[in-house]
């Protein structure tokens, strides 16, 4: 179908008159349909090809025990999966992920530091207030304690 | 103050528009307890409004009154180039005039009649802000400045009927405000076709909101078939302020429910918004398309005028019926104007100001009806003339003067008016109705009319004999609170019925007003499509 | 290596968005350091710094001139502050301001998290401020980002209600997917372009003759539209709208309805005046199908709305509507249309922000937000009553209240383009404008004629900061009625493209 699109674009080129807004406006809204549609094919078929190639739990009658397994063919499981976390963990966790974020900015800015020269070296202090702002704020808030 | 100062804080017309605003303004600081102050400040605001009207009028020149006077042009939204035009001339200084009058009889009328659920602060405001949007919509000469004052309208009179009405009042009230609406909405769509496509002598574009030049160009530069769609547009618009027959059921709901002197406002005063439209905007901005869409307006005319007497003549409730009959006496008016003609249009303008005396007249006594009897149903009522008899017999003057008798106001807007559809303008011109040209199509109009006439003799004698004659009914036989007209109904209705006769008797009072102004402009119409 | 050149920073026009940048420094800090049991400082110094920022803003409008940062004359600024993004940043910051007025009392006295609920709050308005002035793709998915996320925390900030947790999640994970369209079309648009500064990006665009538009081209310029269609609430990706503005604190829907939707408009218009200049003939159908559905849709749903709130979320959706119209006809109307949408986003600001203030005031009282909760209003509350017609009608579009003009200005880009898919929005419009006032005129009907559901006619206690905010409201909505020039003034001047050479 694309193909034919672009032959119509292509057989209009050599001749101006042939465009008309009419086709242009049809032509323009006839890839946004397409590329819907492709979505829609692209999904399903991925799908409806799984459905056919996986073995399925019950066809031919034939029952498999495995499929009902978390990981299928790989460890067992053992013990309730419902296990509880200290959610501390999570907060700790956050907090890295920011500040390791926040280096990757600091680093570039070190390896050029006699470059950017005073520029630079105010920008990052006041990048760095600002982030150390944040530290202030995640001690006042008792984020730091354990417990 | 100078009538011609031509001053936005100098002109007499700016302080009458704005200071029954300004008096509202003050009453929104008093406490709601004070009633009594309410009371005399709105009636002491409209009676200086009415005094600068008077003022106005002195100062009017007669013998011009085709030329608009005391006009102030100042700037107001630069961006779109509407000004804040306002003028007036013979067209509108009989409506202007008429604004002025109702509005302090209304609060005179007020003063003794707070309709449930009482609240005169709220109510007496609202008049107030009423009188604003109706004097400011027929002054205005700006497209813009109309629409705005045109909607001003709107609001208070939902709430008039919203809050003070009968017992179907939401229903009616907002039926009343969806229908306006709709209609100006198109209207500024209309309106903005205009501003656009109004093309100077040059080519360049007018972009202009003015009437004047609005008059004076686009009749030329407009294509005809747009102008027809424009003028579609502004049909719809004013036709149902007026309103004409497929668009008036909003009518006798909204006169039915509302309080007395929200009716005698409508009935009076906002009605004539539409027609004023139709003769101040639509027909000489756009008189080609007013020539094609006159027949059209011609059907529906009398199609209102017949329609509403039938439906006169099966109500059962008075103040419905007097709303049916607004219906039929606006027809008559847009059956003059329909003909294009000074003679017609001038008819439609007296029309105007006629229905707006003895219709509002009418409400005021169907009000006091009410307030007596605790009903309108026609059956109940009788007697009237024996427990009221000064009131009855009021009601029959105005029963006469509505069914045109001569001698009282209401014959000279109708008879005119039939006699107009005689001649049309344009009177070998094939209209859209069976090819038939002008002449066959209205003199087929006025035999309806004519016909319409009578009907109008036969329901309002059989409402006045059926509420006047006769004994009272046992029910209200030695009812207390049905006594004859007291103080305050006088003061308000004497004016009215002074002006009944007046204008009955002496007709020249309003004729030589508008005459002035109608003949040149319908000329002007006729040499827009090249003599007709 | 060449050598590094400081950017040429000029403090002056950077200065109303460093001023909320510290005002937030200054907010953390003092947060860090109060007690949590009080923390009224909060809101006085976010209203307070609000304020501030907009000195730098009126003296910038003062001087006038266009000033472009990180670009050159020849291609173009990625940051440009002019009297377009001027007049928004200060619709952005006195929003806000009345905003934080309508937060005070709620968030104080409901057991909220008040310190960083404002310092969301000004995050977000500068991610606004940002996007104002925004001329390059990614600055403006920056500003996106930063004025969304905060926003997404804000609606669920009543943690422990349901609806609330609902409409956070909600609202997160439509932005978060709009985000993922609009940046997908955003990297389609880099690839054809080689450029992410618009004015690049509309120049590279111009060079495909009409009717030869690759079809990537068209994909790429719809996917991100529609993004910024879910930033406005425009049907069909309306969806989350209702429930999260039903959901979220009524100060947060009132900041959701009108300075987010501001933004995306913001950024909406940038886009499709200087960076798709050209591309009318993909936007003008898309803007045309989205303009008459938002409408339509939104204004249908809202007749049968009973919660204020929601009615007052469909009537939002409508408004949108009317605002996408005049970009439907861009190519033809141009500067008009962006001045139509401009001018209606502040009026549009001025009276929905006061119409939220009546409801968060009577619900004071009533603690509901069922229409039917508001009866007889006007017997215990009468000025709120009256205020809430004023704001209802001017939404409804009811001269000399300043809705009209909105409509007026959207009217008139309309049937100025002179097409006929002009005069059919225009008429559409109007038709829409009547089915408005119908849901409008039940609320006050409600207030004015029913009675008090419970009887209960004890007055309403109306702290000063509500008061404040709807005196300011209403005296915005009722001049802009009278006198539309007030508005007019401001925006006649606004032009997007030249300042930027194309």
């Amino acid at each position: 179908m694309l193909a034919q699109v672009s032959d119509v674009v292509d057989a209009c080129a050599g001749q101006a008159e042939c465009v008309t807004s009419y086709s242009d406006f049809l032509r323009s809204w006839l890839t946004v349909g397409i590329f819907v549609a492709l979505g829609f094919v692209m999904a399903g078929a991925m799908l409806g090809i799984a459905m056919v190639l996986r073995p399925s739990s019950n066809r031919r009658g034939r029952f498999q025990e495995q499929k009902f397994i978390t990981y299928e063919s790989g460890v067992d499981p053992v013990g309730w999966s419902w296990t509880q976390t200290q959610v501390r963990y999570y907060i700790f966790a956050l907090l890295f992920v920011l500040f390791d974020v926040e280096a990757v900015f600091i680093f570039p800015w070190a390896t050029r530091l006699e470059i950017y020269d005073l520029f630079g070296l105010i920008e990052m202090l006041i990048f760095i207030a600002i982030l150390a702002l944040g530290l202030v704020y995640a001690v006042r808030k008792k984020v730091l304690q354990w417990l | 103050m100078d009538f011609n100062s031509g001053q936005f804080w100098s002109s007499p017309i700016t302080y009458a528009v704005f200071l029954p605003a300004v008096g509202a303004l003050v009453m929104l600081l008093i406490p709601r307890q004070q009633e009594m102050t309410h009371k005399v400040l709105a009636l002491i605001t409209s009676l200086v409004t009415l005094g600068i009207g008077i003022y106005i009028l002195t100062q009017f020149d007669y013998s011009a009154g085709s030329r608009l006077q005391g006009v102030v042009d100042t700037n107001w939204i630069d961006a779109i180039n509407a000004r804040y035009i306002v003028g007036l001339d013979g067209i509108s200084l009989p409506l202007f005039a008429l604004t002025l009058l109702v509005v302090p009889l209304c609060v005179i009328y007020s003063m003794d009649h707070i309709p449930a659920p009482g609240n005169a602060k709220a109510f007496l405001i609202l008049i107030l802000v009423l009188e604003t949007g109706m004097l400011g919509s027929f002054v205005a000469i700006d497209l813009v400045l109309f629409f705005v004052f045109f909607e001003v309208v709107l609001l208070p009179m939902y709430f008039l009927i919203g809050v003070w009405g009968g017992e179907q009042r939401q229903y009616a009230s907002i039926k009343f405000f969806l229908y306006t609406l709709f209609g100006s909405a198109l209207m500024i769509v209309a309106f903005l076709a205009l501003y656009f496509l109004t093309k100077n002598p040059d080519g360049s574009a007018a972009q202009t909101f003015d009437i004047r030049q609005l008059q004076a160009l686009s009749g030329s530069s407009i294509g005809r078939t747009t102008q027809l769609l424009i003028f579609g547009g502004m049909f719809v618009g004013f036709g149902i302020k007026v309103p004409m027959f497929p668009f008036h059921t909003w009518l006798p709901d909204a006169h039915t429910q509302a309080p007395t002197v929200g009716s005698v406002i409508l009935a009076a005063v906002l009605l004539k918004l539409g027609t004023y439209g139709f003769v101040r905007i639509a027909i000489p901005v756009l008189p080609e398309a007013a020539q094609s869409w006159a027949p059209i307006i011609g059907l529906l005319a009398v199609i209102g005028i017949i329609y509403g007497a039938l439906c006169c003549l099966a109500q059962t409730d008075m103040k419905r019926l007097i709303a049916f009959s607004s219906v039929a006496h606006m027809g008559y008016v847009m059956l003059g104007i329909a003909t294009l003609t000074p003679f017609g249009i001038n008819a439609a303008i007296f029309g105007m100001v006629a229905h707006g005396l003895i219709t509002g007249m009418l409400f005021f006594l169907a009000g006091s009806t009410k307030e007596r009897y605790h009903t309108l149903e026609i059956r109940r009522l009788g007697g009237l003339l024996k427990s009221a008899p000064r009131m009855g017999w009021i009601l029959g003057f105005c029963s006469m003067a509505s069914l045109g008798l001569p001698g009282l106001a209401g014959f000279w807007g109708e008879f005119p008016a039939i006699l107009s559809s005689y001649n049309p303008a344009n009177p070998t011109r094939a209209t859209v109705l069976f090819g038939w040209s002008n002449e066959v199509v209205f003199r087929i109009f006025m035999v309806l009319a004519a016909i319409g006439t009578v009907l109008a003799a036969g329901y309002l004698l059989y409402l006045y004999q059926r509420v006047a004659f006769g004994e009272p009914k046992e029910e209200f036989a030695d009812d207390p609170h049905i006594h004859d007209v007291n103080a305050f109904e006088w003061v308000s209705w004497v004016p009215l019925l002074v002006g009944i006769v007046l204008l009955g008797v002496y007709p020249n009072i309003v004729f030589s007003v508008t005459n002035e102004t109608v003949a040149p402009a319908v000329q002007q119409i006729a040499a827009a499509v090249g003599g007709g | 290596m060449l050598a590094f050149v400081a950017p040429s920073i000029d403090y002056h026009a950077f200065a109303p968005e460093l001023i909320v940048v510290a005002i937030l420094a200054i907010l953390v800090l003092v947060d860090c350091f109060t007690s949590d049991y009080d923390k009224s400082s909060q809101s006085s110094v976010a209203g307070f710094g609000l304020l501030l920022a907009l000195i730098p803003v009126v003296t910038l409008a003062m001087d006038g001139t266009v000033r472009g940062m990180f670009g050159s004359p020849e291609s173009g600024y990625a940051y440009v502050v002019d009297t377009y993004s001027l007049i928004l940043k200060a619709l952005f910051l006195v929003s806000g301001y009345v905003v934080v007025l309508l937060s005070q009392t709620y968030i104080a006295e409901g057991d909220y998290w008040e310190g960083e609920y404002y310092q969301l709050l000004l995050a977000s308005i500068l991610g606004m401020m940002v996007m104002a002035s925004a001329r390059d793709l990614v600055s403006i998915f920056v500003a996106l980002e930063l004025l969304s996320i905060p926003a997404y925390m804000l609606a669920a900030w009543r943690k422990r209600d349901l609806k609330s947790d609902e409409a956070g999640i909600k609202y997160y994970l439509m932005g978060v997917f709009a985000s993922a369209v609009m940046l997908y079309g955003m990297s389609l648009i880099y690839g054809i372009t080689g450029s992410t500064l618009l004015t690049e990006v509309a120049a590279n665009l111009r060079q495909f003759p009409a009717g030869q538009v690759p079809p990537i081209v068209v994909l790429a310029v719809v996917f991100v539209l529609v993004g910024f269609g879910f930033k406005v609430s425009a049907v069909p990706f309306h969806t989350w709208a209702p429930d999260t503005y039903e959901g979220a604190p009524t100060p947060v829907t009132a900041f959701l309805a009108v300075a987010s939707k501001a933004a995306g408009f913001v950024a909406l218009m940038t886009l499709v005046f200087v960076a798709f200049p050209g591309n009318t003939s993909t936007i003008e159908p898309l803007m045309f199908a989205l303009s008459a559905a938002t409408m339509t849709v939104g204004n249908l749903i809202a007749l049968r709305q009973t919660n204020i709130v929601r009615l007052l979320a469909y009537s939002g959706v409508a408004q949108a509507g009317y605002m996408l119209a005049p970009l439907a006809v861009y190519g033809v109307s141009g500067t008009v249309g962006l001045q139509a949408i401009i001018a209606y986003l502040l009026i549009y600001a001025a009276m929905n922000l006061g119409a939220f203030a009546v409801v968060i005031t009577a619900a004071r009282k009533t603690r509901s937000g069922e229409i039917s909760s508001f009866g007889g209003l006007i017997q215990y509350a009468p000025s709120l009553a009256v205020l809430m017609c004023l704001f209802l009608f001017s939404l409804a579009g009811i001269p000399p209240l300043g809705g009209w003009f909105a409509k007026f200005a959207v009217f008139r880009a309309l049937v100025g383009a002179e097409t006929g898919w002009g005069y059919a929005l225009a008429v559409l419009v109007g038709i829409n404008s009547v089915i408005a006032l119908f849901y409008y005129a039940r609320v006050a009907k409600t207030m004015v004629m029913d009675p008090a559901p419970d009887g209960d006619l004890s007055p309403v206690r109306v702290p000063f900061s509500l008061r404040a905010a709807l005196v300011i409201t209403a005296m915005v909505t009722v001049a802009v009625g009278v006198l539309p020039g007030l508005v007019g003034h401001f925006t006649d001047s606004v032009t997007i493209g030249a300042a930027l050479g194309s």
